[in-house]
């Protein structure tokens, strides 16, 4: 139960009321005062105050100072008017509650239509701004445009007048070979008159027959200069042959600078796996020179494979794994034969293996990664596990887009797995 | 980068024409406002057309249809009144039209087994000296040199030695005709290796391996003393060769440069300038480059061999014209500052570089 605070005394002029409210022992705060039209409230816990004043105030406009141990209020009368008290004596105890909501229920619209209106403003200085920066860059970029449009004119009238200097050049030269081409012609009827007139006299228009030119023609207007200039130029070359060679290289691509470190990542593991490295095989000692090769020793597991004795062909893989872990192709070979002897998990184990270490991905390892994958989904499948062996047949895919078995089988299993979905 | 500064030459887009088939190259027709674009139609036929600027567009004055589509061409081996065009297609042939008659050609040979790269002329338009040579660089491997008083054998030929496996040729370039005799080729390859050989002694120069395939060699200029090379690659490289100073062993020096961030498809060099370049980038964007030579050009190592320095190159301008990468470029020997480019996306596009009188 809080306790009513009722020490507090009042005047009043014309416009205003000045409340004085001593609040013993206790700091006050602007959060502790609550103000509306026709209410006032105080609430430092324990102490209450409230008020339902007698006429309207000015809530905006009225103060309320906070010193020590007393809050003093200047509140502005809405209508001018000296009041009889301060608050509403014969209020009944229903319109005390109603006035005390109507005065929360005002000031809770009051706060809204506040921040409503800081949001507004805020929003049009947003704007503002915004078209401010949009108009400058506007006319920035309108500046640049100007620049090259006149940059653009300057130059066209340029190149309009370079082509009309072309013409005039153009047409200068043809005059010049017209004349030339006439004073040659004059020329040469001159010398042949003078022989003519040496010998006999034939008649001028065999004369003038054989020496007609067509005035005016490129092609022959040519062939005078033409003989001459070729008269000037060398020979043509005598034939030689030169043999060239290219740039060795291991891998069939061209060579290309992004992809040269993975090269010779996996050029070194393949340097490196063919060198045998495991030393403390001592059983070894009385197998022959050649099974000691892991090459020759896949050779043999290959040949065994061929002829369908898978068994053989595992144990010849195995023997040469322990000589060297490090071939892929041994894995791969060795996944083989156990799919064929339903070994599946054995099949998978030693794809994921050969996979491993086919690591960098280069086009040269693209069919051995191929394979495994292929392999690796094929016994994932046969184990039912349906949506890893189709996780492994795309990835096929994607080495090999245009092989159409793989494709085929993908597409079976998207089959199964749907069928299954759908039960 | 793009940006309008003061002094900067600025790459000014002229005009623009869409085309119907695609473009593999387009020239200049020396000493006119002309430009050839030569290329592929839909259905596999080879395509000519004849351009001439005019008011701001590009007017088509002809069109020639061919059966088999035509990947390059160059003026580079006729005379200036002649201008035959020197082709090479998709099936081999290297063929020489004068574009006035241009129904049959005025050379023709099926010079190789599969698609001809590149071609280059040189000895014509009234440049350097000696006799007008063509070569043509196939994608079977060899490298031939043609001249076209010549019929049916050319004059050199390049070619690997009998076993080797092959790689393609992907770009030629004539260089160091600076007199009667003297004639190099430069050839690229796409597994990387640069080639020069000297047609004087028809022997192999030099050789050296870019570590990626090169699309474009070019020498600045053809009828001097040989003096830079710039060759481009994939993955965004390329290296420019100071070609004034051969080392025994280490052969000659070179600057790289990464640019344009996908393959350079071409350079080519200012005709009025031999220290300017473009490079144009399989991003559809055009660099435009300067060489500053160093102080010293040569000096000697610990044995007393010279060996050549390679200087530095600079970021002059760069802009984005296509999505497609642009294919060929050419700078008109008339105009400075006038280019014609042709990109993938079927767009031939005419472009004038301005203050290249600042540079």
């Amino acid at each position: 139960m809080p306790v009513w605070l009722r020490g507090h005394s009042w005047r009043q002029s014309g416009s205003a009321v000045f409340l004085s409210l001593p609040v013993p022992g206790v700091r006050v705060t602007a959060a502790n005062i609550f103000c509306t039209e026709r209410y006032l409230k105080v609430s430092v816990p324990p102490f209450l105050f409230e008020a339902i004043l007698y006429a309207p105030i000015d809530d905006t406009n009225s103060t309320a100072k906070i010193g020590n141990g007393i809050v003093f209020f200047t509140l502005y009368k809405k209508e001018v008017g000296m009041w009889e008290s301060l608050t509403l004596e014969n209020a009944s105890k229903e319109k005390l509650q109603y006035l005390r909501e109507n005065a929360v229920l005002k000031a809770h619209e009051k706060a809204k239509e506040e921040t409503e209106a800081k949001k507004v403003t805020k929003r049009e200085h947003k704007k503002y701004a915004l078209e401010a920066t949009m108009k400058l860059e506007e006319a920035e970029r309108k500046r640049i445009e100007e620049l090259k449009e006149q940059e653009k004119q300057k130059v066209t009238k340029e190149l309009e007048l370079w082509k009309d200097q072309l013409k005039d050049v153009e047409n200068q030269k043809k005059v010049q070979k017209e004349g030339q081409l006439h004073e040659e012609v004059e020329q040469l009827k001159e010398k042949k008159k003078e022989k003519i007139n040496k010998t006999s006299i034939p008649s001028e228009e065999t004369l003038k027959t054989r020496l007609k030119p067509t005035k005016g023609c490129r092609g022959s207007c040519s062939m005078f200069s033409e003989n001459l200039k070729e008269e000037q130029l060398p020979a043509p070359r005598s034939s030689g042959t030169i043999k060239i060679n290219f740039t060795s290289r291991v891998f069939p691509t061209a060579l290309r600078e992004s992809r040269v470190a993975e090269e010779e990542e996996w050029l070194h593991k393949q340097a490196e796996a063919r060198r045998i490295i495991s030393a403390d095989l001592s059983e070894l000692k009385d197998l022959k020179e050649e099974e000691k090769n892991p090459d020759w020793l896949k050779d043999k597991g290959n040949k065994m494979f061929a002829t369908g004795n898978y068994l053989a062909a595992v144990n010849a893989y195995n023997l040469a794994v322990r000589l060297n872990n490090k071939l892929p192709l041994l894995y791969l070979n060795r996944a083989a034969c156990h799919l064929k002897l339903r070994n599946l998990h054995k099949a998978i184990e030693d794809s994921s293996k050969a996979l491993e270490l086919l690591t960098p991905p280069v086009p040269d390892n693209e069919n051995a990664r191929v394979k495994a994958y292929v392999r690796r989904g094929t016994a994932f499948c046969q184990l039912e596990l349906y949506a890893e062996g189709l996780q492994d047949y795309e990835a096929a895919l994607k080495i090999d887009p245009k092989n159409k078995t793989i494709e085929k089988d993908a597409e079976k299993i998207r089959h199964v797995i749907q069928g299954t979905m759908q039960n | 980068a793009g940006g309008a500064g003061a002094e900067r030459p600025q790459v000014v887009s002229h005009v623009q024409q869409a085309l119907s088939y695609t473009l593999f190259d387009c020239k200049w027709v020396p000493r006119s406002a002309r430009l050839l674009c030569l290329g592929s139609a839909a259905r596999g036929t080879g395509v000519l057309q004849l351009y001439e600027l005019r008011a701001g567009r590009l007017a088509l004055l002809r069109e020639i249809e061919k059966a088999k589509p035509i990947k390059c061409g160059t003026f580079g081996a006729a005379s200036l009144q002649q201008r035959y065009l020197a082709t090479g297609d998709f099936a081999g042939s290297l063929n020489v039209w004068n574009l006035e008659a241009p129904e049959i050609p005025v050379y023709s040979v099926k010079g190789h087994k599969e698609i001809i790269n590149s071609i280059d002329g040189v000895g014509g338009l009234g440049i350097g000296e000696g006799a007008p040579e063509i070569v043509t660089g196939s994608r079977d491997g060899t490298v031939k040199v043609w001249d076209p008083r010549q019929k049916d054998t050319p004059v050199a030929n390049m070619e690997p030695v009998q076993g080797e496996s092959k790689r393609d040729c992907w770009t030629v370039a004539f260089g160091n005709a600076y007199n009667q005799e003297e004639r190099v080729v430069c050839a690229g390859y796409d597994n990387g290796d640069i080639k020069l050989f000297d047609l004087k002694t028809m022997s192999l120069r030099w050789e050296t391996n870019i570590k990626n395939g090169v699309c474009s060699v070019e020498f600045d200029r053809k009828d001097v003393n040989m003096n830079k090379l710039v060759a481009t690659s994939l993955e965004g490289k390329f290296h420019v060769f100071d070609m004034r100073t051969q080392h025994p062993t280490k052969g000659f020096a070179s600057v790289s440069e990464k640019a344009h961030k996908s393959t350079i498809w071409q350079v080519r060099h200012l005709p009025q300038n031999r220290d300017i370049f473009m490079t144009s980038g399989g991003a559809g964007s055009l660099h435009l480059w300067k060489y500053e030579y160093p102080a010293q050009r040569s000096k000697k190592d610990s044995e007393g061999a010279e060996m050549g320095v390679a200087g530095s190159v600079s970021l002059l301008q760069n802009v984005t014209l296509s999505t497609q990468p642009i294919s060929s470029l050419d700078w008109s020997p008339d105009k400075k500052g006038l280019c014609v480019c042709g990109a993938f996306d079927q767009t031939v596009r005419v472009l004038i570089v301005t203050k290249l009188n600042k540079v």
